[in-house]
């Protein structure tokens, strides 16, 4: 059975019709990409997968895990196993790096979890976990979030998803805006999490990047699932590439 | 009197005025700055906080009110104003829940004008409730026994006490909102939704919970506000509106949602109050002698408007992106 299971979801922003009709599944432990011009409804696809609004689901089925999340909260199905690193990070500017990392803990609080089903037995990486994998996040943990470079606040919103109880780690675009010895490094990271067992949906414009690290992958145009196969598959398939993707 | 004297004399009672309006600030900032509700029914919570706490304190006559109709005329549980001042503060989180939970919530995704309209509505008919139980006319609240008459102070002379307890409590007040914003988890938490609420929630946090607590907060200052205020002004049905301007232009020259904000912006406020009431231009022999008094209220637009041509963010908000 497939971690995570999307299945004939209809989304809307208001009265437009953004996802039609779009399925697919995500496997446990597979790097999984889903790619697709600006506008596509990649990002869309990611925030009804986590319950944010907008969009709202009208039509369709999520599961995860075996459980139907569609329409939970973002705060359930966040406590249940699916962490968001979004477009453009959306780190705490004004709090420190610290700080940003420990609101990943407080999630785990009694205040926070009393009167609520959801689980708080498996917990993500600690803090010094994610500073033995981003070595610059520790140097950097008094600082205020907002005067990392781009690399760096990368890192801490990655850092951030890590200590969350993390099965399913979303990436919404984790290259735009770095440098390219940057995106390296990210990508190294992306690497190494996929190694440590965390399964990972990586949304990206960027369809060479992503090819590269992904074991499958969708395509989608228009909020519709165009091509759906093996990495391999897709770098041969000149025709969806141009046509899908303009490269 | 030397000019230092009476320097040191206006600045504190300036210290005074403003530590009402900090007092409503902290609470009308940290609701719109996480929440974004425009709650322009705090001042019925400041009206509330005054009217339970001469309720709780003494006995006062409420002869023009309806109550008086069935025999009520005279109400008050007499039992003085240290009670008032612990029981106000819970009386008023509560109703500040209440008002969380079914004047805010629904109102969220609303514009602001829609949360402006209704709770100033709010406002307006809990002020007229107000006048029909107790009557429009003004009541006196009585100062603590414990802290009226004078305290001769070094520089200044003599200084009325109660005005130094309200300075005292707002100053304990501030540091135990201060310390709670910034070295719990529940600070973290409002700081984190103060800028991005949604990625709060996406981290797994049910951030309704501690806003909650924000609004009861919020109202619970406002209602010390109340009690502690009301011993040195006029008190009747109005002055809940009469109290939400300053408050308001108190966020925001301080800027939205900052606590630091809230208390500069407030003790600049009233500083300037202060020195405008107390201070005339005497230059006797042009026969000039010109009090700024009828000024005081002009000179708070004027510190606002000059504030927010420079620093339209306030002097400690971040920029925000309306959109």
């Amino acid at each position: 059975m497939s971690l995570l299971t999307l299945e004939d979801i209809d989304a809307y922003y208001g009265e437009s019709h953004i996802l039609r009709d779009l399925s697919m599944a995500v496997e446990d432990g597979e790097v999984c990409a889903l790619l697709g011009r600006n506008g596509a409804g990649k990002t869309t696809t990611l925030r009804s997968i986590v319950g944010a609004k907008p969009p709202t689901v009208r039509n369709g089925t999520i599961t995860f895990d075996g459980t139907g999340v569609t329409g939970r909260d973002s705060e359930d199905v966040s406590m249940g196993g699916i962490s968001l690193v979004p477009e453009e990070r959306r780190i705490f500017s004004d709090l420190t790096v610290a700080e940003n990392l420990h609101l990943a803990d407080v999630a785990r609080n009694r205040s926070n979890t009393i009167g609520r089903s959801v689980s708080v037995e498996r917990s993500g990486m600690s803090t010094e976990e994610v500073f033995d994998f981003f070595p610059r996040l520790e140097e950097r943990d008094s600082q205020k979030a907002g005067t990392l470079s781009g690399g760096e606040q990368q890192m801490l919103a990655i850092g951030r998803a890590l200590k969350q109880n993390t099965q399913l780690l979303m990436l919404d675009e984790p290259y735009e805006g770095l440098a390219p010895q940057i995106i390296e490094a990210v990508e190294n990271a992306i690497e190494r999490i996929s190694d440590s067992g965390t399964t990972l949906l990586l949304v990206e414009q960027n369809a060479v990047a992503a090819i590269g690290i992904a074991d499958r992958c969708y395509v989608i145009d228009q909020g519709e699932i165009v091509f759906e196969g093996e990495a391999e598959e897709l770098r041969e398939d000149d025709e969806t590439r141009e046509r899908y993707l303009g490269v | 009197m030397s000019l230092l004297t009476e320097t040191a004399r206006v600045l504190l009672n300036g210290l005074q005025t403003g530590a009402i309006y900090v007092l409503l600030a902290m609470g009308l900032s940290i609701i719109l700055g996480t929440l974004k509700f425009v709650n322009f029914a705090h001042g019925a919570l400041y009206l509330l906080g005054l009217y339970a706490g001469i309720l709780i304190s003494q006995s006062t006559d409420f002869s023009q009110g309806q109550l008086a109709e069935y025999g009520l005329g005279t109400l008050g549980l007499d039992w003085g104003f240290l009670a008032a001042l612990l029981l106000v503060p819970f009386i008023v989180f509560v109703l500040g829940i209440a008002m969380e939970r079914f004047v805010a919530r629904p109102f969220y995704d609303r514009p602001d004008t829609d949360q402006i309209l209704f709770t100033f509505g709010l406002a307006i008919v809990v002020q007229q409730v107000v006048r029909i139980l107790f009557g429009g006319n003004s009541v006196n609240f009585t100062q603590p026994g414990w802290a009226s008459g004078a305290v001769a102070l070094p520089l200044v002379g003599g200084f009325p006490q109660w005005r130094l307890w309200v300075i005292g409590i707002t100053t304990l007040l501030v540091a135990i909102v201060y310390a709670l914003i910034e070295f719990t988890d529940f600070g973290l938490v409002v700081r984190a939704g103060t800028q991005d609420a949604e990625m709060v929630q996406l981290l797994g946090i049910r951030i309704t919970r501690p806003y909650i607590a924000v609004f009861g907060i919020g109202a619970a200052l406002a209602g010390v506000a109340g009690v502690v205020g009301g011993p040195l002004s006029v008190v009747n049905p109005t002055v809940g509106t009469d109290i939400l301007v300053p408050a308001f232009i108190t966020v925001v020259i301080g800027g939205l949602g900052s606590v630091r904000g809230a208390v500069v912006g407030g003790l600049l406020l009233g500083i300037t109050e202060s020195f405008l009431i107390q201070w005339s231009l005497v230059i006797p022999s042009l026969g000039i002698d010109y009090g700024f008094a009828p000024w005081s209220q002009v000179g708070i637009y004027a510190i606002a408007a000059i504030i927010l041509l420079v620093r339209p963010q306030g002097l400690f908000g971040s920029e925000v992106d309306v959109s």
